[in-house]
């Protein structure tokens, strides 16, 4: 942070409210920082799905090349990380319209709509991939 | 909540004055429509994909140029690049300041837009080519 610079001078140092230290870490707290990681993560990897379309939009070597990749080790890997990241995110994200609804936000709904984000999207992640597996 | 019984108006509707920034329910409420859409949009597209699992180059191609998946794939990839934008919008705004904090505004909007166009133009290369 520039201190001499005028449009955003540095703010003086005063002392901060306690947040990450003093909070017990809770599974509500997980899927919510995860929702935005998981965002982040899928913002880099719409790269992939326009890399898919444009080489499918090329040439048949253009399209070998992107299935190449794809189809080896890091390739998969990546796109079993995306798969994850997009279902995580997707019920996160039916979990935060709940809450914002309104709805959910006591016990034991508030709990249980966390553990249901959370194995929930490593079932559909499993799901989708023994389907692809079994139909490739 | 006596006053909802009187009034049409919703409760956002009804909060009073403008904030410091004069704006920003609209990104709230864009985030939660483009979402409820991309529920259904992602996972057509997924169910989509899967079918494309078994196709060759031709095969994946054929496919696309039918209006049904063209389609799916363009509302897909327009929603979900518009989502990602809103999102990383929150995420810059949280976390950059100072200097960075425009440049990194612009290069969100850059490259979710270049995303976009990038899905738009081979969909319909692909279709029309």
């Amino acid at each position: 942070m520039a201190s001499s610079d005028p449009i955003s001078p540095s703010p003086a140092a005063r002392p901060l409210s306690p947040h990450l230290g003093i909070y017990r870490f809770t599974l509500t707290m997980a899927m919510s920082i995860g929702h935005r990681i998981t965002g982040a993560g899928l913002y880099v990897g719409a790269l992939l799905l326009a890399w898919f379309l444009l080489a499918a939009s090329m040439d048949a070597s253009a399209f070998a090349y992107f299935s190449g990749f794809i189809q080896s080790f890091f390739g998969r890997l990546i796109l079993f990380g995306f798969t994850w990241a997009l279902f995580q995110h997707l019920l996160g994200g039916v979990r935060h319209l709940i809450m914002d609804a309104g709805y959910g936000m006591d016990d034991p709904e508030r709990e249980q709509m966390a553990q249901a984000t959370l194995i929930g999207g490593f079932v559909l992640t499993l799901v989708v991939w023994a389907i692809g597996y079994a139909v490739r | 909540m006596s006053e909802s019984d009187k009034s049409l108006r919703s409760p956002l509707g009804r909060a009073r004055y403008l904030g410091s920034a004069r704006r920003g329910s609209q990104d709230a409420w864009l985030t939660h429509v483009s979402a409820a859409a991309l529920v259904v949009l992602a996972s057509g597209f997924v169910l989509m994909l899967l079918t494309l699992l078994s196709k060759d180059y031709n095969g994946v191609r054929a496919e696309l140029g039918h209006p049904f998946p063209a389609i799916l794939t363009l509302l897909f990839a327009l929603v979900a690049t518009f989502h990602m934008h809103i999102g990383m919008r929150s995420i810059i705004l949280d976390y950059v300041h100072g200097h960075a904090r425009e440049w990194a505004l612009i290069a969100n909007i850059c490259f979710a837009g270049a995303v976009a166009l990038a899905c738009v133009y081979a969909v319909l290369r692909i279709g029309f080519v």
